[in-house]
């Protein structure tokens, strides 16, 4: 062994061992015991490294740096966290205005959300009624009722109800518009009983000149003879506007035409 | 969650970091030590060598061998510092029992960790380039294709210069032994 450690040392001090003979030196200088006096001069060296080796960062430090990089993942996390609780904050402010949403509609079952209404399943016709009903005109908005009006249009046919509903809407209705709708939705059930009469009777009622005119074309297209009488009235009418009372007169005589040719 | 890439890379930075750069955290230390012989002055020079490879983390990645570029680092700031203060304390002689064995006599011990800081001296001593080859050969066992990658010296130029740091650290240590030893 001792040839060896002599050989593998000269090599040593020109820099020509390899790592693992530089190991194997280290671990015979390791033991001071063994070595013998005449290698003792080197061993300090050896020692020097084997101690250099040895040497890391105190734990303080260690705990310390991890405390530096610290910050940075914490505030990461922190971000994390905040947009998690925004995603969290939408989602449950969506669900709060869904439920709301449906227990409101509950609470005032009067009121209507078309959108609602359909979530809910329910035929057309019932939230038509619902919107229309009598007296909650106060509580509904005009194009709420419009919407109601307009829900008719998908009913293959309507029964007595509807068509009353219809009717009242259009008499009675304090927004024009509404009334428009109405009359419009009525001319689709003409074949429905009452209808037809209502329509007439409505020319008298009514005291829009948007409504009149709808009325009085859509009674002539009808070929109702039994509006004759109601248009001449309308035609002498003073209070009526001067158009509407034209378009009366020529929607009289167009019937009363009709009802004169030999056809 | 996935779809926040910016924010979940950076934790996976932080990892992939300490991953990279704590098994090197030891031989930056020793490194320090060795060139400004002073715990607490080596602590602070690792502490800003990590906190500068955090910083520029995203960098990383172009550099061939991140340990090369860290060991670079540490020795360029230790050389800045030394200049700088150009003071010199002994290193704490707290991790020196380690050496010794158990059951060496207290006198021997003595003998032993006097030879110790004598060679530690005698280092101090050496040229910059050399106490550098000699540290990461000796102590880090790197290979000469390794010290090639971080002091950009070639294999034969390092071959000589720790040819000449070892010798220098063996004439060195006799001539003081015996110089001593008359006394």
């Amino acid at each position: 062994m001792k040839p060896n450690i002599d050989e593998l040392l000269t090599r040593y001090y020109e820099g020509e061992t390899t790592l693992d003979e530089e190991k194997q030196l280290r671990d015979f200088f390791r033991h001071p015991e063994r070595v013998p006096d005449h290698l003792r001069q080197h061993a300090a060296l050896f020692h020097y490294v084997a101690d250099a080796q040895l040497q890391q960062p105190s734990a303080d430090f260690v705990a310390n740096m991890d405390h530096k990089m610290g910050p940075h993942p914490v505030g990461r996390i922190r971000q994390l966290t905040s947009w998690g609780m925004q995603l969290a904050a939408g989602v449950a402010i969506l669900l709060i205005g869904f439920v709301g949403g449906r227990f409101y509609s509950r609470w005032q079952p009067n009121a209507t959300d078309p959108s609602v209404l359909a979530a809910n399943n329910e035929p057309e016709a019932a939230s038509m009624k619902k919107a229309l009903a009598f007296g909650t005109m106060t509580q509904t908005s005009a194009s709420d009722r419009i919407l109601a009006v307009n829900q008719s249009y998908e009913l293959d046919q309507a029964d007595r109800e509807i068509t009353q509903l219809l009717i009242n809407t259009l008499n009675h209705d304090a927004n024009v518009n509404v009334r428009l709708a109405a009359c419009q939705a009525l001319l689709r059930f003409e074949r429905e009983e009452g209808v037809r009469e209502a329509l007439i009777q409505s020319l008298r009622i009514q005291k829009d000149p948007n409504v009149q005119l709808t009325l009085i074309e859509a009674l002539v297209a009808m070929k109702e003879k039994r509006a004759t009488t109601h248009m001449q009235w309308l035609a002498r009418n003073k209070q009526v506007l001067e158009i509407v009372r034209l378009k009366a007169e020529e929607g009289a005589g167009t019937l009363t035409n009709v009802s004169n040719s030999p056809s | 969650m996935f779809s926040a890439p910016g924010r979940l890379c950076t934790d996976m930075d932080l990892l992939a970091f300490k991953q990279r750069i704590l098994p090197v955290q030891n031989r930056l230390f020793r490194l320090a030590t060795m060139f400004l012989r002073n715990r607490e002055d080596a602590e602070d020079a690792l502490q800003d060598v990590l906190m500068r490879l955090w910083t520029n983390r995203q960098q990383l990645e172009t550099y061939q061998s991140v340990e090369a570029l860290a060991v670079q680092m540490t020795k360029n700031l230790c050389l800045d510092r030394l200049k700088a203060h150009a003071r010199q304390k002994a290193v704490d002689q707290v991790d020196m029992g380690n050496v010794v064995a158990e059951q060496l006599s207290p006198h021997r011990q003595t003998e032993l960790a006097d030879s110790v800081d004598l060679i530690r001296r005698l280092m101090n001593e050496l040229p910059d380039a050399q106490k550098l080859v000699l540290h990461l050969r000796d102590v880090e066992e790197y290979s000469f294709e390794e010290i090639e990658q971080v002091t950009g010296l070639s294999i034969n130029t390092i071959r000589v210069t720790l040819s000449r740091a070892r010798q220098r650290l063996r004439d060195g240590y006799l001539k003081l032994n015996d110089y001593e030893a008359e006394y």
